[in-house]
């Protein structure tokens, strides 16, 4: 019935109208509830959609020698990176870098897997990526989704010295570490942070402030143009460190220690300030710049010879002989003995049903005090330091600031040990031990440990009278250390005993002489028996010309005699330092 | 004859193309700024848009001209033909997970539940017009139902939930429209609503609250509302534990089978981008060409479901106040040719195009505000679709044809 007539009532009319009218007013509501009520939260929204912030890396400070020479500079090398959430495939992303760069996709994958962290933060892909490969991955940009790239300066060094052990090095920061840091705010995933050495200490001027740039992102990733109005904030590189080192100086005495374990250092008793800083063996100062492979890590790690081990600050060892100076104050300045009284070596001496050898085991016949120290006389302080009290030699050997931290720019440093009667008494017990152990003590073994920073600031105090300052490797306001208390008597028979170990016929030091016009070498040698094979071997002295004035420290592992291999090196040492008359400005 | 047509469209209520070419020059306004200025050489959305309005165009035409007799005559015919038709895509390829389409060879796929679901309004209307039935009764509803259900299901099974709702959408109001009793078309939704009201106890608790006030006052017989009342709440109370005894995959399953383009970075991200698409437009927006979260893709599907999102983030709630005052007024209009139109045939189809259109914006501009689950629809005039184009036009001549008081 086509005609059948519309005979619809107008409520029914009006009711969809009413519907119709109900719909159009809820969309119309929500779309003012989005637009207008919420507009600041969408807005921000956004903006947070659409930006990418991205941190550009500001290059370290430079790391100086004291002429201004580059020890450590920057060079720009370029990151790729991938960012989980926004990579669609993996694998197509991967092949269509390999395809641009020519890196292989296995590399890709297990650089991807190893160094992922989170899909919303960049993983490491790639490093040391070059210009012409980032210009072919730019053609291939369409086809890639969620990946970036960065450019990074990283440190590379002169590859006259290694010095890894002062330089440092720096760390990609991980999280664990940013959960721990307080003042986190600074610092985020994936920065570099100087991890060791001068690296560490100056983190804060080397660092410099980084740069953020913003960029477009569309929702793969993918940056699409600048943001205007927006600028970008240019990264402002960190300030240079001036090092009291000398390239010179550090090149000869790494050679000088290339195949040895032990530690050198070489400083000016005037400032403080070390002119070359030596623990071998060593690693290659690039070894922990970008990703580290395994089998590098491993060498190093598992290395019999502890090359990550920095002994200039953190090896303990004997100090042996060179620790009777020390003594030597202690009899003199409490008048204990006179310069006078003698002992005589037969080569040994019998303390109570104990036999204690001299190292010379023909004897040394009728020794006073500064023959003793000149030929290195066992059996004379054997005897002397039974008159010793162990507390007041402890305070003695604090004086020449044994057994405390030299508080040098470096991160780490170990304190060493001076034993006290309490010491004594904690270790072995009230009745454990005797003065016997005072015996060991007197010629430098025993309980006593040192590190051969700590010798080198001894040394410097007997070079100057106590009247150096602490030691340094980048110059800043510094005091003078805390006045030394001992009469100019007393110094000036340890510097003409120590003068003697170089020029005396028996001298121990001998070695150690270059034998240049005007040029007084002060010296002493040790021989640190140790239960782990040969003794080490010491040398600690200074060399004065007119003004001029260096001290150096050598300690070999196991290496001997100390006249016979450390003098040596002492005496190539002075010899380049005075021979080509270095300039250095004395404060 | 040619005066004979000219006459025919003289006497049309081409009013209606007023708000539907203003829809038209919005959608396609912004379909240029995601097309051309994303620098998408054609043929891309836009293009392909301007090249289906000629066949929309002829089509407008040829439907507002075209004998109402014929159509009255032939459509139980049609209706045979475009069950056949919306089965046929199941004999072709699936495109994105989907039977939707059918390649007939040509640059175009081609959608023919599009078709469908004014066919069914057409059947309906014929149906309800030719015979003289007791509306009153709730068993004469059952019939119509039946007619939409059947290409309904196997649209259901393409799978496309969208426009299987759209094509359920004509049949209440048509009912309502012909005299059924509100009660009974009240209880033919109420076991969907007990099912989906369920998920949520206190919604439910509404909802039972509700249903026996509603009972209570259309006055069945004890036995018959106690049973309907009852039936309901059992319905809604088992659902939510056959649900929940499955396993997640086995949900997941049934949820990707009633939505293929559930997307795989979580169910609410397309929506959080949309909303903040929209909102971050604000009530001027950012500038045409300057939608952000348009251009750099944030925004999902943003030519077709998610188009809204682009002309809210680019023009602002200014134009989507306008678009909705459009649209509300294309409806009106419709309506108002269905309560003047002389004869019970020409109403009823009336009816049912309003409900289908009503169906559309409603459920695109909600899903994209983020007030409905996601559910691709297209917004009629303004979305991208080749079919959904053709089709709209061919249902706006079809109102300017029963919207003409002109007999047969």
């Amino acid at each position: 019935m086509l005609r059948s007539p519309n005979s619809v009532p107008k409520t029914k009319f009006w009711l969809l109208i009413g519907i119709t009218f109900f719909l159009h007013i809820l969309l119309l509501y929500r779309f003012f509830q989005l637009q207008v009520l919420d507009y600041d939260l969408y807005k921000q929204r956004a903006n947070s959609n659409r930006i990418r912030a991205n941190s550009v890396p500001a290059p370290r400070g430079l790391i100086l020698d004291r002429n201004g020479k580059i020890i450590v500079d920057n060079y720009p090398t370029y990151v790729l990176f991938g960012i989980g959430d926004e990579i669609v495939s993996k694998s197509q992303n991967f092949s269509v870098i390999s395809k641009a760069t020519g890196i292989d996709t296995s590399y890709l994958s297990i650089n991807y897997k190893n160094n992922f962290r989170s899909r919303f933060l960049p993983t490491k892909l790639a490093k040391d990526l070059t210009i012409s490969q980032l210009s072919r991955l730019e053609e291939y940009k369409n086809d890639l989704t969620g990946i970036i790239y960065k450019q990074y300066p990283e440190r590379i060094f002169n590859p006259k010295i290694r010095a890894s052990h002062v330089l440092g090095y720096l760390k990609e920061l991980d999280q664990e570490f940013l959960s721990t840091k307080t003042n986190k705010t600074d610092y985020q995933f994936g920065d570099l942070i100087g991890w060791s050495g001068l690296e560490r200490n100056y983190e804060s001027i080397l660092r410099g402030r980084k740069g953020v740039s913003y960029f477009q992102v569309d929702a793969f990733g993918r940056e699409a143009g600048k943001i205007e109005g927006q600028k970008n904030i240019l990264p402002s590189p960190g300030t240079d460190i001036k090092t009291t080192l000398d390239l010179e100086l550090q090149e000869l005495l790494e050679k000088e220690l290339k195949d040895v374990k032990g530690a050198g250092i070489v400083s000016n008793p005037k400032t403080g300030g070390l002119l070359a800083y030596v623990s071998s063996p060593d690693y290659p100062p690039d070894l922990f710049t970008g990703l580290i492979s395994t089998k590098d890590w491993e060498t190093v790690i598992t290395d019999i010879d502890k090359p990550l081990l920095n002994r200039v600050t953190n090896g303990l060892y004997p100090p042996g002989s060179i620790y009777k100076m020390i003594v030597a104050a202690e009899l003199l300045e409490r008048k204990l003995v006179s310069e006078s009284w003698e002992v005589f070596c037969p080569g040994y001496y019998e303390f109570y049903d104990r036999t204690f050898k001299c190292w010379n085991e023909n004897g040394h016949g009728d020794v006073n005090l500064e023959k003793a120290i000149v030929e290195s006389c066992d059996v004379y302080f054997y005897q002397a330091i039974q008159k010793v009290d162990i507390d007041n030699l402890s305070e003695r050997s604090k004086m020449f600031h044994h057994g405390k931290k030299t508080n040098i720019d470096l991160p780490s440093e170990m304190k060493g040990r001076v034993p006290t009667y309490n010491y004594m008494n904690k270790k072995y017990g009230k009745w454990g031990w005797s003065k016997g152990a005072l015996l060991n003590i007197s010629i430098g073994q025993g309980e006593l440990l040192v590190t051969p920073l700590q010798v080198a600031l001894y040394t410097n105090i007997l070079a100057t009278r106590g009247e150096t300052f602490p030691l340094h490797l980048v110059n800043k306001k510094i005091n003078k250390i805390n006045k030394i208390h001992i009469r100019n008597s007393t110094w000036k028979l340890l510097e003409k005993a120590m003068r003697g170990v170089i020029i005396s016929a028996k001298g121990t030091g001998r070695r150690a002489d270059p034998k240049i016009k005007d040029l007084n070498i002060f010296g002493k040698t040790g021989t640190a028996e140790n239960p782990h094979g040969e003794p080490h071997a010491w040398f600690i002295g200074y060399g004065l010309k007119n003004d001029k004035i260096i001290s150096i420290v050598l300690m070999l592992e196991n290496g001997g005699h100390g006249g016979e291999v450390a003098a040596p090196i002492a005496r190539s040492i002075f010899k380049k330092y005075f021979k080509n008359d270095y300039k250095i400005a004395i404060k | 004859m040619l005066l004979n047509i000219w006459k025919k469209i003289k006497k049309s209520p081409t009013i209606i193309l007023i708000p539907v070419f203003i829809l038209l020059l919005l959608g396609l306004f912004s379909l240029l700024s995601i097309t051309t200025l994303q620098s998408q050489a054609p043929p891309n959305a836009f293009s392909k848009q301007l090249f289906f309005l000629i066949p929309s165009f002829i089509m407008l035409f040829v439907m507002s001209v075209l004998s109402k007799r014929l159509i009255h005559k032939y459509i139980y015919v049609f209706y045979v033909l475009v069950v056949f038709a919306v089965l046929l895509p199941f004999f072709g390829d699936k495109v994105s997970g989907t039977y939707r389409w059918i390649n007939f060879g040509l640059p175009f796929d081609i959608q023919p539940s599009e078709i469908a679901k004014w066919i069914i309004v057409l059947v309906l209307a014929r149906y309800l017009s030719d015979h003289n039935l007791q509306m009153t009764h709730f068993s004469s509803n059952l019939f119509p139902l039946l007619i939409a259900l059947i290409p309904t299901i196997i649209v259901l099974n393409q799978p496309d939930l969208g426009t299987a709702f759209v094509m359920m959408s004509s049949v209440l109001p048509m009912l309502y429209w012909i005299g059924a009793r509100p009660f009974h078309l009240f209880m033919i939704v109420a076991p969907l609503l007990s099912i989906l009201l369920a998920f949520n106890v206190s919604v439910f608790y509404f909802w039972a609250f509700f249903l026996a006030i509603v009972i209570f006052l259309s006055k069945p017989k004890l036995i018959y509302g106690l049973g309907l009342y009852f039936g309901n709440i059992f319905l809604g109370l088992i659902f939510p534990l056959v649900w929940n005894s499955l396993r997640p995959y086995q949900q997941n399953r049934v949820l990707t089978y009633i939505n293929p383009e559930i997307d795989p970075l979580g169910a609410g991200y397309h929506i959080i981008q949309s909303k903040t698409a929209l909102g971050s437009g604000g009530l001027f927006g950012k500038g045409w060409g300057q939608g952000t979260q348009t251009h750099l893709k944030f925004l999902p599907v943003q030519e077709s479901d998610f188009i809204v999102s682009a002309i809210g983030e680019e023009l602002g709630f200014i134009f989507l106040l306008l678009m909705i005052l459009l649209f509300f007024f294309f409806i009106y209009k419709i309506l108002r040719l269905a309560i003047n139109a002389s004869d019970r045939f020409s109403g009823l189809i009336l009816i049912g195009l309003a409900s289908i259109f009503m169906a559309h914006i409603f459920i695109n501009s909600a899903m994209a505000s983020g007030l409905m689950p996601v559910k691709g629809l297209p917004l009629p005039f303004i979305s991208y679709g080749g079919s959904f184009l053709v089709s709209s036009f061919m249902m706006i001549g079809m109102i300017l044809n029963f919207g003409r008081d002109d007999g047969y």
